[in-house]
């Protein structure tokens, strides 16, 4: 039955379907692989994190992992706390307190910031990042 | 309570534990001269070997004390020789390592008139030969020894749902273990009710059984959903592979197909 | 389809790409009668390939310390989203692949295409075999199970037997007294990287054996004819023959697909079919589990080394046995290739494969 069609017009067909198979198997293939290689949602992800208020040394600096990055944690004042991401607005890197100083300085490329977060010098384009942060009992509820 | 589970945990481990025990159990001198006496003295040994405790590796001296490695100190009280208790002691003689029944037993019926001989561990599990319990050992012949068998019937109705419950969850548990599915938190709880279950009716008290056992069931229920949660996972799998294999099979059937036009065209 | 064609020229240009697509594809021709055993070769190149994509994935994840391997696995199989795939790929298509070797090694065996000068196309693939085991054998301790480690212990204590150096042997093969983190260590670096790479290029030195030489006449039909062997190298032509590309290529992308689909159907219908309990425990050196068995393929290695009374003489049978097989070439010099004229060679190719299996079934039973 099939020989009234002509071999190659046949063989044409044959191989828009391979086509359209092959397709499709290279999605459902491409969707594992893709799944298996997505991130993992950021541990603690989008939740609070609290910290002892008394971790929290006025003039000294707290660091801690906020959302899968990492954070800072001050006490400027007496009982006055901030909380800042803690990654360089420039090109990513951590920044480091200086307590002498009294402002965080990134040593990748010498960005400064104020202990609020602004930018005091450097590359940085902008200030860090700021965090909510409410004092709950001996807590410190961030985020 | 929860102690008291714990307790039992850590000895049912350390009972794991000391398995191939089981093969040196043989060794120790406890049998060796007990094995080769007659009657009374001698018949232990052979009721022993078929029991639960045999398989799992606990021996004479686990529960009778005494030293099994030392023919001359072997029934000595200094070693801890206990040798055969009063009928009252044996709830705590069983109760060194079944804790939580033992705890429970004593609170109830059975245990409160036990000075008036109410029946104790061995009464219905037998010593020697004990076996793996079941709820086969509320009947009404044995329970009729002392008393009417209608509330230990009540007690064992309310219990066979949920034994055949433990089972089935177990049965689950197991073969989803066997397809590499992390069950070892499910499993923990289901070891967990089940000594809740089995200490739970040896209180004898119809009202509380029922209670409790409603709350084991409630708690069996809860990881049945966890299993049927995976099994529908694993039935989703299973239909996307059936695709992926029909797939496969017709993409292999259209190849052929291309090849046997060419075949035409290479005879032609 | 301009800017496509723009760019096939662009390329072809530069690299005379049409040219090799015309001498080595399309002007690759392959004997008239050629059959569906030839696609096997085909098929083993795809599902290593599979092995490979699957194994760079698992090494995401897959820590080799015996302390967390285990649980890495576990991880693999429960959290990561489609682990449990990419890890039954991997496992069960080592099996599969197992199957497709032993079909390919037989069918050459049966038609006798190791003759007509094509030993070293025989003794290349010989080693890819015994290297695929090795890659087995390695790649089975990685998990840390029970059985990893069980099946480990005992494969590796077998080199014991070999007089003086066995004991020595056994340590070195382990990295210490006893199977531990040093030999996950090393195991681990062989199954990656190590005979990775040794097994791609040999299959390229195989592939390069069998083009060079020219692909062999199947032994049948009332065309063959035996021939004859000239003092000089000779590429083995067929003028009237089909195109490799893309006349028989399809019938390969067929067939490899039916091993696929093959594969797919034991991991979702059958997946515990070769993994006992003890694969799922984790590895406990001062518990052996009861009935530790090799894998399927290994078992008759397994079971000859029981039959004997000493140890040596089942060893020594079986390095016997795989000299015979690695230099079979040289051994069977004769030029006739067609079965029904080698009564002899096929009663004993029926033979041995039955004895294989026998065998296997008495060791899995024993
Ligand atoms: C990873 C493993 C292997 C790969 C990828 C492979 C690949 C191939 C390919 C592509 C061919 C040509 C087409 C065909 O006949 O299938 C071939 C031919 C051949 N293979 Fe293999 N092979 C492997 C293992 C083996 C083994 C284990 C043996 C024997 C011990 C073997 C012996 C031969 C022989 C003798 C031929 C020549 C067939 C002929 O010229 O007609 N190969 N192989
Ligand atoms: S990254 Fe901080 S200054 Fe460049």
């Amino acid at each position: 039955m099939t020989t009234q069609v002509p071999p190659p017009q046949r063989r044409k067909f044959l191989f828009t379907m391979i086509g359209g198979l092959g397709a499709l198997l290279a999605a459902a293939s491409a969707w594992p692989v893709f799944r298996f290689l997505s991130p993992v949602a950021a541990r603690g992800g989008g939740e609070q994190v609290a910290i002892p208020r008394s971790e929290v040394v006025s003039g000294k600096a707290h660091f801690f992992e906020y959302r899968g990055k990492p954070a800072v944690a001050l006490q400027p004042d007496p009982g006055k706390f901030i909380a800042l991401s803690a990654v360089c607005t420039h090109l990513g890197c951590v920044v480091a307190w200086k307590e002498q100083a009294g402002e965080f300085q990134c040593p990748c490329h010498g960005g400064r910031f104020s202990a609020e977060g602004q930018v005091l010098g450097g590359p940085p384009p902008k200030p860090l990042e700021p965090l909510a942060v409410v004092l709950d009992g001996d807590q410190l509820k961030i985020g | 309570m929860s102690r008291s589970i714990c307790c039992l945990f850590i000895l049912m481990i350390a009972a794991w534990w000391t398995m191939p025990a089981a093969l040196l159990a043989a060794d120790t001198v406890c049998i060796e001269c007990h094995g080769g006496q007659e009657g009374r003295l001698g018949a232990p040994v052979a009721q022993w070997r078929t029991s639960i405790h045999a398989a799992n590796g606990i021996s004479c001296n686990d529960c009778h004390g005494g030293d099994p490695t030392d023919y001359a100190m072997a029934m000595s009280p200094e070693r801890g020789f206990i040798g055969v208790p009063e009928y009252a002691a044996v709830p705590d003689f069983c109760g060194r390592c079944h804790v939580g029944v033992a705890e429970e037993y004593k609170a109830g019926a059975h245990g409160q008139a036990i000075d008036r001989g109410a029946a104790q561990c061995v009464v219905c599990h037998g010593n020697h030969a004990v076996q793996r319990a079941s709820l086969d050992l509320i009947n009404e012949k044995d329970c009729s020894r002392c008393h009417s068998y209608e509330r230990a019937a009540l007690i064992r109705m309310s219990l066979t749902e949920t034994d055949t419950m433990i089972n089935k969850v177990g049965h689950d548990l197991d073969r989803l273990y066997r397809l590499g599915f992390s069950v070892d938190e499910m499993q923990d709880r289901l070891f967990n009710q089940r000594n809740l279950f089995h200490r739970t009716f040896h209180g004898v008290n119809v009202d509380e059984v029922r209670q409790k056992n409603a709350s084991v069931q409630g708690e069996l229920g809860k990881i049945n959903m966890e299993v049927a949660a995976i099994d529908s996972t694993l039935g989703e799998r299973k239909l996307w592979g059936s695709v992926m294999i029909a797939l496969f099979i017709l993409t292999g059937v259209v190849f052929l197909l291309v090849r046997k036009a060419y075949e035409e065209d290479e005879q032609g | 389809m301009q800017p496509v064609k723009w760019l096939v020229e662009f390329v072809d240009v530069r690299l005379g790409l049409k040219d090799i697509y015309d001498s080595e594809l399309r002007g690759y021709l392959l004997p008239r009668n050629v059959n569906v055993w030839y696609t096997l070769g085909a098929v083993l190149m795809a599902l290593f390939t599979l092995q490979i994509i699957t194994g760079i994935l698992l090494l995401m994840f897959y820590v080799p310390d015996s302390e967390k391997a285990f649980a890495s696995i576990q991880y693999i199989m429960n959290d990561v989203p489609f682990g449990w795939l990419f890890r039954m790929l991997h496992a069960i298509g080592a099996n599969v692949i197992m199957i497709a070797l032993l079909m390919h090694m037989l069918s050459v065996l049966f038609m006798a295409s190791y003759k007509g000068r094509r030993e070293f196309t025989w003794l290349t693939g010989f080693i890819i075999l015994n290297l695929t085991m090795g890659l087995c054998l390695t790649g089975y301790l990685l998990p840390w199970s029970q059985l990893s480690f069980w099946a480990t212990t005992v494969a590796t204590d077998a080199a014991g037997a070999i007089p003086v150096v066995g004991d020595y042997l056994v340590e070195f093969l382990r990295g210490g007294p006893t199977v531990g983190n040093q030999t996950l260590g090393r195991f681990f670096a062989l199954h990656v990287v190590g005979m990775p790479l040794v097994l791609l290029g040999l299959m390229g030195a195989h592939l390069f054996c069998v083009k060079r030489r020219g692909i062999s006449n199947p032994p049948f039909g009332p065309d063959y004819r035996v021939a004859e062997e000239l003092p000089f190298f000779e590429h083995e032509k067929h003028p009237n023959g089909i195109p490799f590309f893309p006349n028989y290529f399809v019938k390969d992308a067929a067939v490899i697909c039916f091993f696929i689909a093959f594969l797919l159907a034991i991991i979702f219908y059958a997946p515990g079919m070769f993994f006992p309990e003890s694969a799922f425990q984790r590895a406990d050196p001062f518990l052996t589990p009861p009935h530790i068995k090799p894998e399927w393929y290994f078992l008759w290695a397994y079971q000859t080394l029981k039959i004997f009374p000493s140890e040596i003489i089942g060893l020594g049978i079986q390095g016997a046995f795989m000299t015979f097989l690695a230099l079979l070439p040289f051994i069977d010099r004769g030029a006739e290739r067609r079965p029904a004229k080698r009564p002899l060679f096929v009663t004993c190719y029926v033979l041995g494969i039955l004895l294989f299996v026998a065998i296997s079934i008495w060791g899995h039973y024993s």
